[in-house]
């Protein structure tokens, strides 16, 4: 009995050491650096990265570890009792699980190796061998290498931080990173600006280039290693309270459907407007709001009756109840049509007017470009980190980038891959001169 | 809030938004309009048409019988698991981007579940009263000697409450944790599933599997409910019910059973072997003793408020939901 149990443990290491070995020529093919091949759970992350099924490889590597853990602790109980059956279920389920993960991952090395789908037969069957052949056979050669985005280096940074000024917005963002699965990503760097009060802002940039990401850092939602003042206040040490005067209003129309328009407002105006203020008072608030929205005449119907319009109408109402010094919006005209889309942006320009500051995110800016002030332009560099391409105004951008519209503009700075020039390094280069520049 | 000019430091750092409590109110406020406007009061209706279905099904021997009472609670208690677990489950995760949303405007957390604590508190005790006047209309026997309030239906509304919230509150963190509907209607039979198997009650358990039993409502429910009924002095039917299937059985052209059954009869001590056979079967955890009733109530408090923690917990990192 003891001699089968060293025979199955010589049989697993053999066979850990040869799939090792192949995993360390298919990483190399990949363009992952091979010793990855010899660590356990790093290897089984790493393959899923080669086969472009990044997702898929997360879950597989924390499966892995649960049933090596479950299988770990197993080992060490009486094998009579509950507990042990209990275990041994939930490994047996886990177990299943992997196979499905593991045949996922294949299928995906295989797309990239364009080989036969029949080759999968041998990773489940004969996997030691398999991954020997795709390691060191010269026929399998992989279409896609895993590009390591850190080992890049990024445009220079200018490093000169815009001056605190006592009436707007002051973002001076060194650096926006986050931890991903052991590896650390730079979302956004080297950001540094002023927007007065008064100004609408369009806020322009490629998928991936950082839009959101910067958002949330300047409103503080998500803190970066920054320093945000909105009329000298610092957005990040007051949190609590400043951010009552900063409206965020998302995407999606997030309201409840089976509430009434009225009774949205009144709620949306009881959290964010202060204490202090009277029910009369809010009730007064809410009223004008209403009137001053279009949507006195639906008060009493439930939001799920509204038009688009109406909807993101009351969803702009419920964060300008308040009041709010800096104003955002994430695309407001998604799903509107141009008529009432210029309405509501002409409505925002109309709440620029009032002193403050409206910062928008649209994908067709061109209908609405002459209600803007300022454009600001982000890009992915050659790190994909998210950079300034551009802050000024709309017809300097023009300018810069020696391009007629906002859309000519986008698609100068969109990488290759994403059906633009790829100029992004460039811009974000001239525009560090020119800051640089400026500054002295 | 400014007339569209500068708000200045002093009069941020001053100002006072809504707090926990007004904030609770507000909710409290929305959850009771949603009642009338959406399905929500569908849950009562379906309440009374569940236990209906459990008095048709098991009515008859219910608080009657010990083998009844023992199949009849363990029914009673998961219509109750059942009514709470509808009540919850999609409650949270339905509208998970409008609490993200409203989280980043200031809503507390807190606030925000102690509004569903108390509203589905008021569901569920309407969802007990309605248990309990259904059972009462369809002549199932309802226990009459109270044991903790003076009121033996005061009583045995408690424990259905107690047990309909616990499941209640269950639901509502499996709903806090879950990000989409569909995922917490997929984990709702696993639990609703580990909750009949692991009660203890009903299925024999091997002992390994005692402390699981303490996890589960439905133990807690069934043995207050046994307790309450004093199931220990109720009458056990099955060795009767035995012995009358084998009437016929011929021992040496004599049919000793058939002779036996018929002496009993004719002398009126049926009820006196019932009593008897039962007192060979009583379980000392179903006494009919008020600290048992405690004991149980205590155990569905404690996981009702581990449930409504957790709950708050898990909503707590709502902002690191992806777009």
């Amino acid at each position: 009995m003891k001699d089968i149990t060293s025979l199955g443990l010589l049989h697993q290491i053999i066979r850990y050491v040869l799939v090792s070995i192949g995993y360390w020529g298919i990483f190399k093919k990949c363009g992952v650096k091979p010793y990855y091949s010899w660590i356990p759970l790093a290897r089984e992350y790493h393959i899923g990265v080669c086969a472009n099924r990044e997702k898929e490889a997360r879950t597989f590597t924390i499966i892995a570890a649960l049933s090596e853990v479950l299988g770990l602790i197993n080992n060490l109980s009486n094998k009579d009792t509950t507990f042990f059956l209990i275990l041994a279920v939930v490994t047996l389920s886990l177990q299943i699980a992997l196979v499905v993960y593991m045949i996922r991952i294949y299928l995906g090395l295989i797309e990239i190796f364009n080989q036969k789908k029949r080759w999968l037969l041998g990773f489940i069957f004969i996997e030691s061998i398999t991954t020997l052949i795709w390691g060191f056979s010269s026929k399998f050669v992989p279409g896609r290498q895993v590009s390591d985005q850190n080992a890049r280096e990024g445009v220079k940074v200018s490093g000169t931080e815009a001056p605190v000024i006592e009436s707007g917005l002051t973002v001076n963002i060194a650096e926006r990173k986050i931890v991903d699965f052991f590896k650390k990503k730079v979302l956004l760097k080297d950001i540094h600006m002023n927007i007065p009060r008064g100004h609408m802002v369009l806020l322009l940039g490629g998928s991936g280039a950082g839009k959101t990401t910067y958002l949330n850092a300047v409103t503080g939602y998500e803190k970066a290693d920054a320093v945000v003042k909105l009329d000298g206040q610092d957005i990040y040490t007051d949190y609590a309270k400043m951010k009552y005067d900063v409206g965020f209003v998302p995407q999606q129309d997030l309201m409840r459907g089976n509430d009434t328009v009225a009774l949205t407002l009144t709620d949306a105006a009881s959290l964010r407007l202060p204490s202090s203020v009277s029910f009369f008072k809010k009730k007064k608030r809410v009223n004008e709001v209403l009137e001053e929205f279009g949507l006195a005449t639906v008060r009493n119907s439930l939001v799920e009756k509204l038009s688009g319009g109406q909807r993101k109408r009351l969803s702009i109402a419920m964060e300008y109840i308040s009041d709010p010094t800096l104003f955002i919006l994430d695309e407001p005209d998604s799903g509107l049509d141009g008529v009432v889309a210029r309405g509501l942006f002409e409505k925002l320009r109309a709440i620029a007017d009032q002193g403050k500051i409206v910062i928008v995110i649209t994908h067709t800016p061109d209908r609405v470009i002459d209600l803007f002030d300022d454009v600001i332009v982000l890009a992915k560099d050659a790190s994909r980190t998210g950079r300034l391409a551009w802050y000024g105004p709309v017809d300097e951008a023009r300018e810069f980038f020696g391009k007629d519209t906002m859309e000519g503009i986008l698609l100068s700075i969109n990488q290759k891959d994403e059906g633009g020039e790829g100029k992004a390094d460039e811009f974000v280069e001239k525009y560090t001169d020119k800051c640089q520049k400026e500054a002295g | 809030m400014s007339e569209g000019g500068r708000v200045s430091n002093m009069e941020i750092e001053a100002t006072k938004h809504t707090g926990r409590f007004p904030q609770m109110i507000i909710y409290l406020g929305k959850l009771f309009r949603m009642f009338v406007f959406q399905s929500d009061w569908k849950v009562l209706p379906m309440a009374a048409i569940i236990a209906g279905l459990v008095s048709f099904a098991v009515g008859d021997s219910l608080f009657k019988t010990m083998e009844g009472t023992l199949m009849g609670t363990f029914a009673l208690a998961c219509v109750c698991i059942w009514n709470g677990f509808f009540n919850s489950i999609q409650v949270v995760c339905r509208e998970r981007a409008i609490i993200k949303r409203e989280h980043r405007s200031g809503l507390h957390i807190s606030s925000y579940i102690v509004a569903h604590v108390i509203y589905q508190a008021v569901l569920c005790m309407a969802q007990s009263a309605i248990t309990i006047v259904v059972l009462y209309y369809t002549k199932v026997t309802l226990p009459d000697k109270p044991l903790i309030t003076g009121l033996a239906i005061v009583d045995l509304w408690l424990t259905i409450f107690l047990v309909t919230f616990c499941a209640d509150m269950m639901a509502l963190m499996v709903s806090s944790l879950t990000k989409s509907t569909t995922t917490a209607m997929t984990v709702m039979p696993f639990l609703l599933i580990f909750q009949l198997v692991f009660s203890g009650g009903f299925f024999a358990l091997p002992e390994q599997a005692e402390p699981i039993t303490n996890t589960t409502i439905a133990k807690w429910g069934m043995t207050s409910l046994c307790a309450q009924a004093d199931y220990n002095s109720l009458p056990m039917v099955s060795v009767w019910n035995t012995m009358f299937k084998m009437k016929d059985v011929e021992i040496e052209g004599q049919k000793p059973v058939w002779e036996f059954l018929k002496y009993a009869e004719a002398n009126d001590l049926k009820e006196d072997i019932l009593i008897q056979t039962a007192s060979y079967n009583t379980m000392p955890e179903y006494n009919f003793d008020p600290v048992v009733v405690f004991k149980c109530w205590g155990w569905l408090l404690l996981w009702t408020l581990v449930y409504i923690a957790v709950a708050v917990a898990a909503l707590e990192f709502i902002d690191k939901d992806r777009r």
